[in-house]
């Protein structure tokens, strides 16, 4: 997964020599990778947007990554949220992870706190590795958390359900960045959660709590899924992405939400139109993806009069996965090359 | 090209107009209501526009414009795009301390980066002050009116020794270094 | 009891919320005060269910008793579930007659021509409006009364409401309908959605139009701007874009619909890319407008300003021919999109 820089430093402080602002450098991957965590003398507003994005090789995953693990990733919509560097994580003590967190669930519902869980009793945790995802030596493996838990008048033959699933990963870190990391401290800066509220704040707590790093919100602008579409419509001829599919939501009274479903060959013709004349197949520009955005509303603005640019674009989605503004994903197949570059 | 000019009309005694610009018409109707209920002392009048230029025939009812401030939604595009459409038919005297940008939206984390930024630089080019505001609480509101007015008595030239050109340099946008450095 | 009947009656528990339920049993006339007292609807709804049960066992209720609570709840709040509107066409003199009990012997008659294993019944409410439940069976089965279909025909009008109808029942009920109605044949009008009251609204054009007129003080009346001190430079033009608004989704309270779809066939024609401009084929799509109230959500469009004036006629043609699906294709000599009826 590709996960965008947190705006705040880590907690580890500032990186020696790292002065240079944020530059988005996208590399190929298994169809996800990370941008390059660029550390800013602690401002915000030092985020500088990619202008061109490498259009990434497929990289088999298959080879590299258990299917019934692939199963697992793809068959959910994940929340995304960005984590600082994780203080003494240590891979090979997940089983001893896993029983700290069920305790901790345990206790945090006798304590009242998560009524919302329900009845359930007999919380069983169980941390994995996914090997396969990390893309680079300085990329730190894929850990993968799930849930398990039994209704309350179950009987001894019934399966536990799996009730809540998240993962820590980190693809295609900025080499310097993670080499820079003070000793001690683990990257998995992108965090998915798929499940209920309650259970994600639960273990979001305990992971502050036992490796002193914080979670925050990680939401997906609209130009970030203007690239998304307009790099899935040009992966249309290596695998059909079957539909394109755009929503936008304008601040009427009610609200109004627009959805544009294009025919994928269409799409693919006018993306092509709009890709410049000495462009290659390795990298898009700001420039193409913007005019295929325009070249869709207006022809929208010519049948129905109504500025789409007056909302905000909240949802992309194609045969690839669908992205959605407020941070949410699915992927839908790991052998797409597809692109999840959060920037 | 019609544009509005600074100084062709004659200025009022102890009154103050702010001219308020922008695409959201709820949002303009309540900071005019709240600037209007903030100013106890002098006669304030806010006139209300989408965009400019301004009709022609309201030019003779039209009194002298003190304050020129150009609302931009961030969650919007196309306010962004009509503001800069806007900004064409001001005349040049206005950007001597008489316009200023008033920003809602900024705290949305769904807004692309770029609007901002491009905004930044287009307030930097024209020595302009670019102030934030929330316009979701009513507090938010009665900040941004009292922001508002304290720039609009300076410029209207109701506060002594103070002009509006001397208050720009101190509170006109600037752009910090990393931004900078992109260029 | 029926296995059939206890399967009914616990989906209705099931489904129909408590407070609702209490009153739709009030009404439905076969338990006595004493029976009816004795339910405590506070209890869990398996409870309740239970108790029920055997109350309908003492009154030997069959199933065709239930199918009178089904019938009471959804005319009651019809607002369940998709409903399609058709309209009957080619109407001779006889039709849209006002007569309930010839309608409804003619359409029994008809459709258990058609099919022989069919339960229907029908009902005629104040409003002048028929309800129609249809239970489908097939050659050598019974009805399946878990899947019925309802249709509301308000008698006097060609419009016809059908909710839950599947495609290999349509060609039957519309036959059905048309003999009865004695007109022509049952065309699809295009319009879907969950408010039954909006939807015969705006087919009957019911809602409050308005019309173009120079004398409109609409903005002063509503007293947009009390205040002396603010002045809109563009008032002129905010009234008129209310105006327009006014007119073309009309005044007060709008129909309730919640989508609006549009499949486009039309040619891409934008600057900027040419190649794709030059070829034949179409620029395929589907457009889809979804709102909690559409036409409030469209009408705020025009009327601030998202939607510019005048207002493209694939918007106004909802209101003005009261349908919410069409399909876009150019017109053969020209470039203006034309809305066409889609092929059924």
């Amino acid at each position: 997964m590709a996960c965008s820089p947190p705006p705040a430093t880590p907690r580890s402080g500032r990186a020696p020599g790292g002065g240079k602002s944020y530059a988005g450098r996208s590399r190929r991957s298994l169809g996800v990778e990370l941008t390059n965590i660029g550390i800013t003398p602690g401002q915000l507003t030092g985020l500088r947007a990619p202008t061109s994005r490498g259009f990434p090789k497929s990289r088999n995953i298959t080879e590299h990554v258990d299917p019934e693990q692939i199963a697992l990733l793809v068959k959910n919509e994940w929340k995304l949220s960005y984590v600082t560097p994780l203080y003494q994580f240590r891979h090979v003590q997940l089983k001893s992870y896993s029983k700290q967190l069920s305790a901790f669930i345990v206790s945090e519902k006798q304590q009242g706190i998560a009524v919302e869980i329900g009845l359930e009793t007999n919380f069983k945790v169980v941390f994995s590795v996914v090997l396969g995802l990390a893309e680079t030596e300085d990329d730190a493996e894929t850990v993968f958390i799930q849930i398990h838990s039994k209704p309350p008048f179950a009987g001894d033959g019934d399966v536990p359900k799996i009730i809540w699933s998240g993962w820590l990963t980190c693809v295609g870190g900025n080499p310097d960045y993670l080499r820079s990391l003070p000793s001690g401290f683990v990257c998995l800066p992108l965090f998915c959660a798929s499940g209920s509220e309650s259970l994600t704040s639960l273990v979001k707590l305990w992971f502050e709590r036992t490796f002193d790093c914080s979670f925050g919100t990680l939401n997906l602008n609209s130009t970030y899924l203007q690239w998304l579409a307009s790099m899935w419509t040009g992966c249309h001829h290596v695998s059909s992405i079957r539909y394109l599919k755009l929503v936008w939501n304008l601040p009427a009274q009610p609200p109004l939400d627009i959805s544009y479903t294009v025919h994928p060959q269409d799409a693919w013709d006018l993306w092509n139109s709009v890709r410049e004349q000495d462009s290659t197949g390795d990298t898009i520009g700001i420039n193409e993806v913007e005019r295929f955005m325009k070249g869709l509303e207006s022809h929208f603005f010519r049948h129905f009069r109504i500025y789409l640019s007056a909302g905000m674009l909240t949802k992309v989605s194609t045969a690839f996965g669908s992205a959605h503004c407020d941070g949410k994903i699915k992927v839908c197949t790991l052998l797409q090359p597809g692109i999840f570059n959060i920037s | 090209m019609s544009l509005l000019r600074p100084f062709s009309k004659l200025p009022e005694l102890n009154m103050a107009n702010v001219l308020l610009v922008g695409n959201d018409d709820t949002f303009q109707h309540v900071l005019a209501d709240a600037i209007v209920k903030q100013e106890n002392n002098v006669n304030v009048n806010v006139r209300l526009a989408r965009t400019l230029p301004l009709p022609a025939e309201n030019e003779d009812s039209r009194p002298r414009i003190d304050l020129v401030v150009l609302i931009v939604n961030l969650r919007s595009e196309l306010s962004l795009s009509s503001t800069e459409t806007s900004l064409k038919h001001l005349d040049t005297g206005f950007f001597l301390g008489k316009v200023c940008f008033l920003v809602t939206g900024a705290r949305c984390t769904s807004v692309p980066h770029e609007r901002l930024a491009s905004l930044r630089k287009i307030a930097v080019s024209l020595h302009c002050p670019l102030l934030f505001t929330e316009d979701q609480t009513a507090k938010g509101i009665s900040a941004a009116a009292g922001r508002v007015l304290n720039i609009l008595r300076v410029s209207a030239g109701l506060v002594p020794l103070a002009t509006g050109l001397g208050l720009s340099t101190l509170i006109r946008c600037s752009l910090p270094p990393d931004l900078d450095c992109q260029d | 009891m029926e296995d059939v009947a206890k399967e009914l009656l616990s989906r209705l528990v099931r489904r129909i919320p408590l407070v609702r339920l209490r009153h739709v049993l009030g009404r439905w006339e076969r338990l006595s005060k004493t029976q009816l007292l004795s339910l405590d609807f506070t209890q869990p709804k398996w409870a309740l269910c239970e108790n029920l049960l055997s109350l309908c066992e003492e009154n030997e209720i069959a199933v065709k008793d239930l199918t009178e609570i089904e019938m009471l709840y959804r005319s009651e709040y019809p607002d369940q579930g998709v409903w399609h509107v058709f309209q009957l066409v080619d109407t001779s003199e006889e039709s849209l007659s006002s007569d309930f009990m010839h309608f409804r012997d003619q359409f029994k008659a008809n459709l258990k021509d058609l099919i022989n294993h069919v339960s229907i019944k029908m009902k005629k409410l104040e409003d002048e409006s028929v309800w129609i439940r249809i239970a489908w069976g097939g050659n050598f089965s019974r009805p399946n009364h878990l899947k019925p279909t309802y249709v509301v025909h308000h008698l006097q009008t060609p419009y016809v409401f059908v909710s839950s109808l599947a495609n290999k029942h349509k060609p039957l009920l519309f036959q059905a309908l048309a003999l009865s109605a004695h007109c022509g044949s049952v065309k699809d009008v295009n319009l879907s959605g969950r408010c039954l009251t909006a939807l015969r609204d705006l087919s009957m054009r019911q809602y409050k139009q308005v019309f173009p007129s120079r004398h409109q003080k609409r903005l002063e009346e509503r007293d947009l701007l009390p205040n002396p001190s603010i002045e809109n430079e563009h008032i002129k033009l905010a009234e008129y874009k209310q105006q327009v608004a006014s007119e073309v989704f009309g005044d007060g309270v709008l129909p309730k619909l919640e989508t609006a779809v549009y499949k486009l066939e039309t040619k891409y024609r934008e600057h900027g890319s040419e190649n794709l401009a030059r070829r034949d084929e179409p620029f395929r799509g589907v457009v889809k407008f979804s709102s909690s109230n559409l036409l409030e959500s469209l009408k705020y469009c025009v009327s601030s300003g998202m939607a510019s004036t005048p207002v493209t006629p694939l918007l106004s043609s909802i209101t003005h021919k009261g349908r919410n699906y069409f399909v876009i294709k150019d017109k053969q000599h020209g470039s203006v999109p034309n809305t066409s009826a889609s092929k059924f």
